[in-house]
């Protein structure tokens, strides 16, 4: 799985920015739920908080992931190597991004109580 | 543009060769020749065409809307023909123009770009523009029968149910945009392979042109988010043909789920167009700026970015119906989140322009136009983001201001640099600076006196989509100007396309590369051989003309990789996905009737369909399977050698021998779309579950009983036999492989043989209740599958008996085991949901 997703190749790249819409997908719908069913609030906004610790503390892996590797392939001038740092920059900073959308998603969360 | 390399010392079979591969390359002769072409070229030249009639004639329908809004009482159109223009013009400029356009401009140049002769699938591409015409053309033919769909281009429910729109319209709509497309779709899986597999030699992932990590990002957005509307249009129109549930509120339904679908589609949609207008900027830019582009990494950032963002969007059509604000205001944060990747690319841009040295021709005053507008309208954007400032502005002219902004913004003026920056590439000569200027400030000037009096219009309180308002609001001046300023630019945009037809017979002779650009479409001699390259190229950077200005004349010799062509085969080069090294040679199809005659199939089945004649159109099926089965036999080349020469000195294995085959990756890409149609129903599903107070209503079941569990183990048994059969044909036993896959038709029938009645027991009539239309829809849905994966494995079954595929060439059976893998695991997903989910709530 690791190996799947690593950051030189594309679906590892395109990782940080589907953690984002897994999570934006999740916490849209445990809102969504929770509404219907009338479960506590307090604890929904705590649930909703909690996935998105989990969705950076990924994000935050994967990217830091792929700045390790972009590191790794530094200073030499194969062409694969200067690929591969390509590919894992383009994924770091696309982490950092994730990490920026993933923030925007959860501020609300801190403002509104879930079903107002 | 015959230079010769090193002082002329050519290879004297050279003319020879040459005549070879256009022989090879070229359409059949004379207008019905015509009909049979696949070329991508050719195929392109067609979408581009269509698109731009398309574009007359929606922007013919507009014209009409503005004269009836010019002065209050007015009646050019009474308010059921208004209603009517307002959903064609709509529709037309969505599905007809925008997104054939640019797949039709992408096929024409994507190819061209990435050094490769053809696109990889030219008969998927050439049935993908048929369906888009005969969608087209079925949506038109509409005003002949007076029942033109006057639903808005969202056709939102109750107003489009049979209830209260009882008339054809809604059918015409549904059933000739899902028509249309079919084209998209196509479009999607030929563009991903294009640019996955089919790369020249050294293009790797970082010296790809911009254009082409836009189209591959924009087809990705393209599997994924048009399945919701064909999905939601599916559903809608077996509500209206068969009385199934799924927005009818009395029978536990919802009309909410079809403004989701709608925009689960709607917003992607708008990036859709956008993205691959930005790649033609960030590939015209660096030409005029005569520098590189600044920022390639910042610019694929954005690019991959806004393909996921734009996803996270589409409530942002709905604030006004009620939706809990906490919902509302995740989407609110994702629409601004949006704005950050599209300002990345315009600072790309600027920066780029700023440090070269700027060359201020044709293509670039368009640039400069959609600078100006895109800008603008992504700062209502982003106005429009915040939920308050929505609720105000909703459904007002103001919206209407925004959405041009941009789409014209984003799409016609960049689509107008392109068209005139690629003019010589296609016609060989060069575009009239004069008139192109005039039209261009016709169309600026025009399209701004329009579209920025109706933000004031809008603020003042005009509501859209309504044909007529009164004198009190005080907005007639204002709806005047929009009138006059909106002819001027119609007449812009005639003299646009008027000066590109004319440039074909009167333009002046363009030299070799007029531009002086740096990408490889300019390596090409002017006008283009259908084969593209007679050697397929090499490169080592961004820009191989800048780089190595010699690269034309090597790729205009037969010297290099596949220049011999005396096989009489087209054949292209496949490389490395991230690599991009040789990896095989791909043989394609030539020119064949195929394409035409199974749209033409589709066709007939449709028009049976609206007519209501639905024994016909079930019958109907037959002969499209027929016709499709004929394409898959005859694709390629079958009798290929498992090595092919592409130099005297290179040996590749053909494409049915190798594991990154274009077949395969169609497949992956195929089932993304699936897969995603297939999630969008299940969406469906849990999104009636949450509106509903008893899942399942009384009188109805959902256990799975033993017959259920039955049903189950058989479907995994097709899994294991396709499984058996690979293994047989890796170890070179294509007889027993043949027999195992044939065999999966056992299990498989029994399946279908004990699963729908099950379901039948369980839910009764479809019409009963949302819950049974969904259920019956899933079950269907899977079942339609499972009918598919067993003629798959008939066909392959058939290939292995004549030798077809064996060990050395096993792709159609991977692509057959595959198929049975996906329909198996999508078939326990959708058992699990109808038979387990209902139980453990």
């Amino acid at each position: 799985m690791a190996r799947v997703i690593a950051p030189w190749r594309l679906v590892g790249m395109a990782a940080p920015m589907a953690v984002w819409a897994l999570h934006f997908v999740v916490v849209y719908s445990v809102q969504g739920l929770a509404c219907v069913e009338g479960w506590n609030q307090a604890m929904v906004t705590m649930a909703l908080l909690l996935l998105t610790v989990v969705a950076l503390v990924a994000i935050v892996w994967l990217g830091w992931r792929a700045h390790r590797a972009a590191a790794a392939c530094a200073g030499t001038d194969d062409a694969d190597a200067r690929r591969r740092r390509f590919v894992a920059l383009v994924t770091a900073l696309l982490a950092v991004l994730s990490v920026v959308a993933v923030v925007f998603t959860a501020i609300p969360i801190l403002l509104l109580s879930p079903c107002a | 543009m015959t230079v010769p390399v090193d002082g002329g010392q050519r290879d004297a079979r050279e003319p020879a060769r040459l005549r070879t591969l256009e022989r090879v390359w070229a359409n059949a002769p004379g207008w019905i020749g015509q009909l049979t072409a696949v070329n991508h070229s050719t195929v392109a030249m067609r979408f581009i065409l269509t698109g731009f009639a398309f574009l007359v004639v929606g922007g013919a329908l507009s014209m009409f809307i503005r004269l009836q809004l010019a002065w209050p009482g007015n009646e050019v159109l009474d308010p059921r023909r208004y209603a009517q223009f307002v959903t064609l013009h709509g529709t037309t400029m969505m599905f007809l123009f925008a997104v054939p356009i640019l797949e039709g401009f992408a096929m024409y140049l994507l190819p061209k770009m990435l050094g490769a002769r053809d696109l990889p699938f030219p008969r998927l591409g050439a049935f993908g523009y048929w369906c888009y015409l005969f969608g087209g053309l079925f949506l038109y033919s509409s005003l002949l029968f007076d029942a033109a769909p006057d639903g808005g281009w969202f056709m939102y429910v109750p107003l489009t149910d049979a209830t209260f729109s009882p008339g054809r319209g809604p059918d015409f709509w549904l059933i000739g945009v899902t028509f249309a497309e079919i084209s998209a779709v196509a479009a999607a899986v030929e563009l991903i392979v294009a640019v996955l597999i089919t790369r020249a030699p050294g293009m790797d992932l970082r010296r790809m042109p911009l254009f082409a990590w836009a189209v591959l990002v924009t087809a990705f957005m393209i599997a994924f988010g048009f399945p919701p509307l064909i999905l939601g249009s599916i559903l809608l129109e077996i509500q209206r043909a068969f009385g199934f549930a799924f927005f009818d509120v009395a029978r536990g339904g919802d009309p909410l789920l079809w403004q989701h679908l709608f925009w689960l589609f709607g917003h992607p949609e708008v990036y859709i167009i956008f993205l691959p207008a930005a790649g033609m900027v960030s590939m015209i830019v660096p030409t005029f700026a005569r520098r590189p582009v600044v920022g390639y990494l910042w610019i694929v950032l954005a690019l991959v970015s806004t393909g996921f963002l734009s996803f996270g969007l589409w409530v942002h059509h709905m604030f006004a119906v009620g939706i809990p604000l906490l919902a509302l205001a995740f989407f609110s944060a994702a629409s601004m989140a949006v704005a950050v990747p599209s300002g990345i690319q315009v600072f790309a841009w600027i920066a780029t322009l700023w440090s070269g040295r700027p060359w201020l021709r044709l293509p670039m005053l368009h640039l400069i136009g959609f600078f100006a507008v895109f800008v603008l309208g992504g700062l209502t954007g982003v106005m429009l983001a915040f939920v308050p400032f929505d609720w105000q502005a909703h459904d007002s002219h103001f919206v209407v201001a925004h959405l041009h902004y941009v789409l014209i913004g984003g799409l016609m003026f960049p689509l107008f640099a392109g068209l005139y920056y690629w003019l010589p590439l296609a016609s060989g000569r060069m575009p009239s600076e004069s008139i192109g200027r005039t039209a261009f400030w016709l169309v600026f000037v025009g399209f701004n006196l329009t579209f920025l009096p109706m933000h004031l219009t809008g603020l003042m309180g005009m509501p859209r989509r309504v044909q007529d308002y009164p004198m009190e609001m005080g907005v007639q001046w204002l709806n005047l100007l929009s009138t006059a300023a909106g002819f001027a630019m119609a007449v812009g945009m005639v003299a646009i396309l008027v000066d590109a037809a004319l440039c074909f017979r009167h333009g002046r002779r363009a030299s070799a590369n007029p531009w002086q650009a740096g990408t490889l479409e300019w390596a090409l001699p002017q006008p283009v051989p259908p084969y593209n390259f007679a050697s397929v190229p090499e490169v080592r950077g961004r820009y191989p003309v800048w780089d190595d200005p010699a690269v034309a004349a090597r790729s205009a010799g037969t010297d290099g990789l596949l220049g011999d062509a005396s096989h009489g085969r087209r054949e292209m080069l496949g490389t490395g996905l991230l690599t991009a090294a040789p990896e095989q040679v791909i043989r394609l199809s030539g020119s064949t009737w195929q394409p035409l005659v199974s749209a033409l199939v589709i066709a007939a089945l449709l028009a049976c369909f609206l007519a209501k004649w639905y024994v016909a159109a079930a019958v109907l099926v037959l002969p499209l399977l027929a016709s499709l089965l004929v394409w898959a036999w005859t694709t390629g080349d079958r009798h290929a050698a498992p090595r092919l020469a592409a130099t005297p000195a290179l040996a590749l294995p053909v494409q049915y021998a190798s594991r990154n085959a274009p077949g395969w990756w169609a497949l992956v890409s195929a089932l993304l779309i699936d897969g995603s149609l297939f999630a969008s129903l299940v969406f469906a599903y849990f999104y009636l579950w949450l509106g509903t107070e008893a899942w399942p209503p009384p009188g109805m079941a959902s256990g799975a009983g033993i017959a259920g569990w039955i049903a189950l183990a058989l479907l995994l048994g097709c899994w294991a036999l396709g499984a058996l059969s690979m293994r047989a044909v890796r170890g070179g036993r294509t007889g027993i492989a043949a027999v195992l896959l044939l065999a999966t038709l056992v299990p498989g029938i029994g399946f279908l043989a004990l699963h729908l009645p099950l379901v039948a027991e369980l839910v009764g009539a479809p019409s009963r209740h949302a819950y049974a239309s969904v259920v019956w829809t899933l079950a269907g849905f899977h079942a339609v599958h499972v009918a598919v994966a067993m003629i798959i494995a008939g066909f392959v079954a058939a290939r292995l008996r004549c030798g077809h595929v064996d060990a050395v060439r096993p792709l159609e059976l991977r692509v057959a085991a595959a198929f049975w893998r996906y329909t198996v695991g999508q078939g326990v997903v959708a058992w699990a949901v109808i038979h387990l989910f209902p139980e453990v709530i």
